[in-house]
């Protein structure tokens, strides 16, 4: 027992002769000041990654249904949902089966090929319903209708949040 | 991968070019299920990867992929689906795609289209089985 309490000791003693106080409390001021400090640093925080668009122009507001892109959605936007144009709210999950179709950039006068891809795994987010449908067949048409809840390709299951609408090509 | 790696970074400035027709129909009529890869949804959509080159290595297999549902009633016209199967084989085949294998014509096409498949899955699974591995 002698033997730990004469190695405790010698170190309490080394521990109080290469440090002080105020050389502790200033590094715990700086770690404290430091942790508080770096939320603030100038990362890009929560910023979008560029997705593939349109060259040149790209007019309007992607939380608007009259927005160039949302010609053929049927859903709620995910722009007004915690996404945006091209990525899911945090939760849900894409679904990779998805409608596709072309809409008429009135920046470029391109058309674009877009892939609407809905967000699943969390209920309804009830915002900004946005039902344009350009170019949807009816069911009898099943290969040309996008009246399918397209979450049912997801892991996540059948719940439907809301739809992304994502540029993958240009039509000619 | 190296294909995948390659087909993300041609679709990555898709925007910038017009995209090719052909791919552009399959993205139009057939990415919606098959995704841009071909690899489908686990469970839900079989992947045409492997399916691919197996089936055009016979005049069977070459027959059922005009014939399935969702090219014989797709809206693109002959020759719109023969582009767009021919370069369905030759961009998303994982494995080499046979040495033999023609581009399908227009006509050869509609030979095929007009014929319906009754029995679409009992087929793909007779065409794709084991014992017609060796093609």
């Amino acid at each position: 027992m002698s033997r730990l309490d004469r190695i405790v000791e010698s170190m309490a003693r080394g521990v109080a002769r290469r440090s002080s106080r105020r050389h502790f409390l200033g590094s715990l001021g700086a770690l404290l000041c430091g942790a508080a400090v770096m939320p603030l640093l100038p990362v890009a925080r929560g910023a979008p990654a560029p997705a593939a668009g349109p060259a040149g122009a790209d007019p309007g507001d992607p939380g608007s249904c009259d927005y160039w892109r949302h010609c053929a959605i049927d859903g709620f936007l995910c722009s007004c949902c915690g996404g945006n144009t091209h990525s899911c709210p945090p939760g849900t999950e894409p679904s990779a089966i998805t409608w596709v179709g072309t809409c008429h950039n009135p920046g470029d006068g391109h058309d674009y090929i877009v892939s609407y891809n809905d967000c699943c795994g969390k209920a309804s987010c009830g915002r900004c319903l946005c039902n344009r449908n350009e170019n949807d067949k009816p069911l009898y048409m099943p290969f040309a209708s996008n009246d399918y809840n397209w979450c049912a390709g997801s892991q996540s299951g059948i719940a439907y949040n809301c739809s992304t609408a994502r540029i993958v090509g240009r039509a000619r | 991968m190296r294909r995948a790696a390659a087909l993300l970074v041609a679709l990555a400035p898709a925007a910038a070019a017009a995209t090719e027709p052909a791919q552009a129909n399959y993205m139009l009529h057939c990415m919606g299920c098959h995704v841009s890869d071909g690899s489908g949804a686990a469970g839900k959509v079989p992947s045409v990867r492997d399916s691919l080159p197996r089936l055009v290595a016979s005049a069977a297999g070459r027959r059922f992929l005009v014939q399935v549902p969702g090219a014989s009633q797709s809206t693109l016209t002959d020759a719109e689906l023969a582009a767009v199967l021919n370069w369905m084989v030759r961009t998303l085949s994982a494995a080499p795609v046979p040495a033999a294998f023609r581009d399908y014509s227009a006509a050869e096409v509609a030979s095929y289209r007009h014929a319906p498949l009754v029995d679409v899955s009992g087929t793909r699974a007779r065409l794709l089985s084991p014992a017609r591995a060796g093609g």
